[in-house]
């Protein structure tokens, strides 16, 4: 009798741990998942206080490199001025343009808490919805991609970096605009990886990867990195590719959130497809 | 008692804050990953039941995950050491028991009985948070090596604390 009871307090206990071990694993694997998380995490005002407060500390460490990354940028962005061409036709720069029209705006923030080391790296940046940053929307550096938007709140944002197991980046060769998905295997923060190539491409180590738009949440063209490995591997059909990633992780400290001006549209067309079909 | 109560949530503050914002962004490289916050669970008094142990490690393992932004992750690792300990301290128990006026600490019982104790709560938390984290079995090597690299680190943290934190009981 003292056996039974002492099994049944055992299989009690039991039981609780396994009914609060499915809880927390299942808020785990959701909160990985992109569409569906809605946590509490670094972006709420009672965390993101304390997040903020480190980072007012913090901030002085990196602020040479900071500085640095955005001279070159301006270095960079100066270049295409008109001031900076020469007029071989004066009047052509003051047409008023009609062919084009302002797709994209960029939000400046600044990441005030980086993972670059985990399995899913999180950023999480000083603005939020009150700055107009919306869930979905791509965050960008000067030197690349960075990631997207998981999770909002007033003031601060959450970026799913590229160094997640979820995220797949829509990818293409600068050369001959072949299309691919990038992602990530977890292992080293410098690299990823791109799988199901077909073997027939012309492909060179050091070939430019960039962005290949037209998913919404990035400009076409934005840099993603560099092919620094081709794996083939004997009787596949297939190869893959080991990218080197344009951005360094370990010191972002500038980044632009990528507001699409045309989103809506392009969602609601796409959408009215699939109801089609 | 109420005091101990009261001892003891400022410490679950101090550490989950230390943990949040400063152990979590020291990121050497992919394979040091260390964890300060197991220390909490395993400072608890002996006495203590495993189904207060288990409320106490979830609670802990979800303010250590709104740092940072992994919600679920730490709290599954930390109850599963909560729902192990006393099995575990059974397991390396004195020949006369435990003394319940002391405290699982190195000051109180000393250097090589504790060094067991953390080393092993800490492999199971270590090897259950990267298993659960990566889930890759072709990356078992790694998840490893990862495990093994962060044990030694997070223990060094951990007894670095307790000097720091902890005083011995008064017999």
């Amino acid at each position: 009798m003292r056996n039974l009871i002492q099994f049944l307090r055992k299989f009690r206990d039991f039981l609780i741990f396994f009914i609060l071990q499915v809880i927390v694993l299942t808020l785990f694997f959701n909160s990985k998942n992109y569409h569906r998380a809605r946590m509490a995490n670094t972006s709420s005002a009672f965390i993101g206080w304390f997040v903020e407060k480190k980072h007012n500390i913090t901030k002085h460490f990196g602020l040479e490199e900071a500085n640095e990354a955005l001279l070159e940028e301006n270095a960079r962005l100066r270049a295409l001025l008109p001031e900076s061409y020469y007029h071989l036709q004066g009047d052509l720069f003051y047409v008023n343009d009609t062919l084009k029209k302002q797709q994209f705006q960029y939000i400046p923030a600044t990441v005030i808490d980086a993972k670059y080391t985990k399995r899913n790296n999180y950023f999480t940046l000083n603005q939020g919805s009150n700055q107009g940053v919306e869930k979905g929307m791509g965050v960008i550096s000067s030197q690349g991609v960075i990631g997207i938007v998981t999770d909002v709140s007033k003031h601060f944002a959450i970026v799913m970096t590229v160094l997640s197991d979820k995220i797949r980046v829509n990818v293409k060769l600068k050369k001959n605009n072949e299309y691919w998905l990038l992602n990530w295997d977890g292992i080293d923060n410098e690299y990823g990886q791109i799988q199901e190539v077909k073997r027939d491409i012309p492909l060179e180590i050091g070939d430019e990867v960039v962005t290949r738009g037209g998913a919404t949440k990035f400009p076409e063209g934005i840099p993603v990195g560099n092919i620094a490995e081709i794996v083939k591997k004997e009787g596949e059909q297939t190869i893959s590719l080991r990218i080197k990633l344009a951005v360094n992780y370990n010191a972002v400290y500038n980044v632009y959130i990528v507001k699409n001006l045309m989103q809506q549209e392009q969602l609601k067309l796409e959408s009215r497809i699939e109801e089609d079909e | 008692m109420n005091n101990t109560w009261i001892k003891y949530g400022v410490y679950f503050v101090l550490i989950v804050l230390i943990q949040g914002l400063v152990v979590d962004n020291i990121q050497i490289n992919e394979y040091l990953n260390p964890m300060i916050y197991p220390i909490m669970i395993m400072m608890l008094p002996f006495e203590l039941g495993v189904t207060v142990t288990m409320l106490v490690a979830v609670i802990l393992g979800l303010s250590v995950d709104m740092f940072s932004n992994t919600f679920g992750l730490n709290a599954s690792a930390a109850l599963v050491i909560g729902y192990l300990r006393p099995g575990i301290l059974n397991l390396i128990k004195p020949r006369d028991g435990y003394d319940t006026v002391l405290l699982p600490t190195i000051h109180d019982m000393g250097k090589l009985w504790f060094l067991t104790y953390a080393s092993i709560l800490l492999f199971i938390h270590h090897l259950w948070f990267f298993v659960i984290e990566i889930l890759r079995f072709d990356q078992f090597f790694h998840i490893v090596l990862k495990a093994l690299f962060s044990i030694v680190f997070s223990l060094a943290l951990i007894i670095l604390f307790q000097y720091i934190f902890y005083k011995p009981s008064k017999k």
